[in-house]
Parts: structure tokens; sequence; C-alpha cells
């Protein structure tokens, strides 16, 4: 366990990022939603599935780089990764499974 | 605190709560927590998204109202700036906590300061679409008005419970802001304050990533 304790030090102190990294990441961050809100505008000419699949890519960055660089869930505990990462995949699954199941309204992509 | 508590500070000056596992029992707590909320706002988000979907294919079978799409309530411009501004929150926070670690006391009141102001945006900027869409016809209750027809729908409810209770926690997270910016002020030498202000801030990114999946499902999608 102490091993754990020293490994996760370790990674939590390798993961270690200075004020220009948050910058940086908050500039990219910022470029992304200015992107998402660029194709929702053009979002009839590009097509329905194309602009859903270009802002759940988008959406899907912006997340991870919220998770992964502001709350530093990259190289921390792996029991932090784990109470937060099983939720999430339960949470996503059953928003995929409902509407799957409701879909004959139309479902997400309606 | 005692003597005996001091002698378990690590280096930082910090007081962990180490727990069997090997981590701070308060952060453990935390993430458990916000791993409970993304359970919560994905239930939510995925009523709202059904009853989208079922108000705007039952007004469309009707043939009543034959063009109206529900989102037409929601505008995209004030919620872009309210996507910003959070974002930025999110970046001051992160800067708030960097400084803490570093016990650069001045910049982290800074940083924090501007959490706590941007955060406060939010919320007057979604009490005022919450104000707007009310004017509009858009209501907490299981019907609609769109050019003076009543519209049967949960789409009103399902959006502001959902919203609701997002910026209910942008508001709880300002307190708690509040609260460790008093806190550190006051107790400026406290070994703690650095896991106070990753605790908060690890509360205030999630309330930004809730932020991050109804802006895209709800106001984009």
């Amino acid at each position: 366990m102490a091993e754990h304790a020293t490994h996760d030090q370790h990674a939590e102190a390798h993961e270690a990022h200075g004020t220009r990294f948050y910058w940086m990441v908050g500039a990219i961050l910022a470029i992304i939603t200015t992107i998402e809100v660029a194709i929702f505008l053009v979002k009839d000419t590009i097509g329905h599935e194309l602009f859903l699949a270009i802002l759940f890519i988008l959406s899907i960055a912006k997340g991870a780089g919220v998770v992964m660089f502001f709350m530093h869930l990259r190289g921390d505990a792996r029991i932090f990764q784990l109470v937060f990462i099983v939720p999430l995949t339960f949470a996503v699954t059953m928003c995929l499974g409902f509407l799957t199941i409701f879909s004959n309204y139309g479902g997400i992509a309606g | 605190m005692s003597a005996t508590s001091h002698a378990h500070h690590d280096e930082a000056g910090q007081a962990p709560l180490v727990g069997s596992l090997g981590v701070d029992s308060r952060k453990l707590g935390l993430w458990a927590f916000i791993g409970s909320e993304t359970l919560f706002f994905t239930a939510l988000i995925t009523t709202h998204l059904i009853f989208y979907a079922r108000t705007k294919a039952e007004l469309t079978a009707s043939g009543m109202l034959a063009h109206l799409d529900p989102k037409h309530f929601l505008g995209i411009n004030l919620t872009s700036v309210l996507a910003a501004i959070l974002l930025a929150s999110s970046l001051t926070m992160v800067l708030a906590l960097a400084a803490s670690k570093a016990k650069e006391w001045q910049k982290f009141r800074f940083w924090l300061l501007a959490t706590i102001i941007l955060g406060s945006s939010f919320v007057l900027g979604q009490a005022y679409e919450f104000s707007h869409l009310y004017a509009e016809g858009l209501k907490l209750a299981p019907q609609f008005v769109y050019e003076g027809e009543t519209v049967k729908s949960l789409f009103g409810v399902t959006f502001f419970t959902m919203t609701g209770f997002h910026g209910l926690h942008v508001t709880l997270g300002v307190i708690w802001l509040i609260a460790v910016y008093f806190k550190v002020r006051k107790f400026p030498a406290s070994p703690e304050n650095p896991m106070d202000v990753e605790l908060v801030g690890l509360y205030w990114h999630f309330v930004d990533l809730v932020w991050v999946g109804i802006f895209t499902l709800i106001y984009l999608i």
C-alpha cells in the first residue's frame, strides 16, 4: 500500500504543471468552444450527421481537457480515476440506452 | 491541532488525512461525490433529450405548429457567453490552485477572487436567461405558450429542472469559493489551505464539465 502511495505521489508530482501550461490548455479549450459555436452557425451547410460528429468529438475533447489537466485526473491516484470513470461509464451507457429505447420519437438525432 | 498531527504534515506543509487506500480521504470523498453527481446530471440531461424529441415529433405529427422546434426558445448568444465565462473561471481556478501550492498567497487571492466574480456572473446571466424564457412563454409547467397557443409538453419542466440544478450547483460553488477565500485570508499559515483549495477546485471544474455537456447536448444539437 505504501508503495502505491509513493507511486501516486510520484505520478502527481510528474503531472504538476506550470501556469503557462494552464494558460495554454485554457486557450485550446476556448478555441474549441469557438469552433463549436461556429459550426453551429453553419450547420445547415455541412449536414446533420457531420455536424453531430464534429460536435461530439469537440465536446469530448473539451471535457477530457478539463478532467485531465484542470482536475488533474491524468496521473493522479488510480482510485480517483476509478470512482469517476466507473460512474461516468454507467451514465453514458444509461443515456445511450434510454435514447435508443425512446428512438421512436426521434432520439438525439431527431 | 496537536503536536502529533503536526508531525504527520508532508513536505509541502499539508495535513493529509491519508486513509488505508493511501490517498487523502477528503479528496476521495469528493471524487466519489463527483461520480454520483455525474449520474445525477446524466439522468436529467437524458430525460430532457427524450422529452425534447417527443415534443418535436408530436408537434410535427399533429400538424399543429408544424414548424415549431421548441428549441427556438433557447438562443445560443447568451449561452455561448456563459460557456466562455465558466470556462474562464475554470482557468482562474486552476491558477489559484497553482498559486496556493506555490504559497503565493497574493496571486492566489487574485485568481480566486476572479473565479468568484466569473462564477457570480454566470449565475446572474442564467437568472437573466430564465426570466427572458419565462417572459417568452417557456415555464416550469407541463405546457408552454407559442404565438398565443398553448402546447402541452414537458420540455419546459425538464429544461428548467436540469439547468436550474446546474445553476444551484454553481451558486453553492460560489459560496464555497467565498468561504475558502476568507478562510485562507484569516488563516494564511494553515497547512490545510492547499487541500481546501484543491477540493473546491475539483468541485468547480466538475460544474464546468457539466456545462460542457449541457451546452453541447441541449443548446447546440
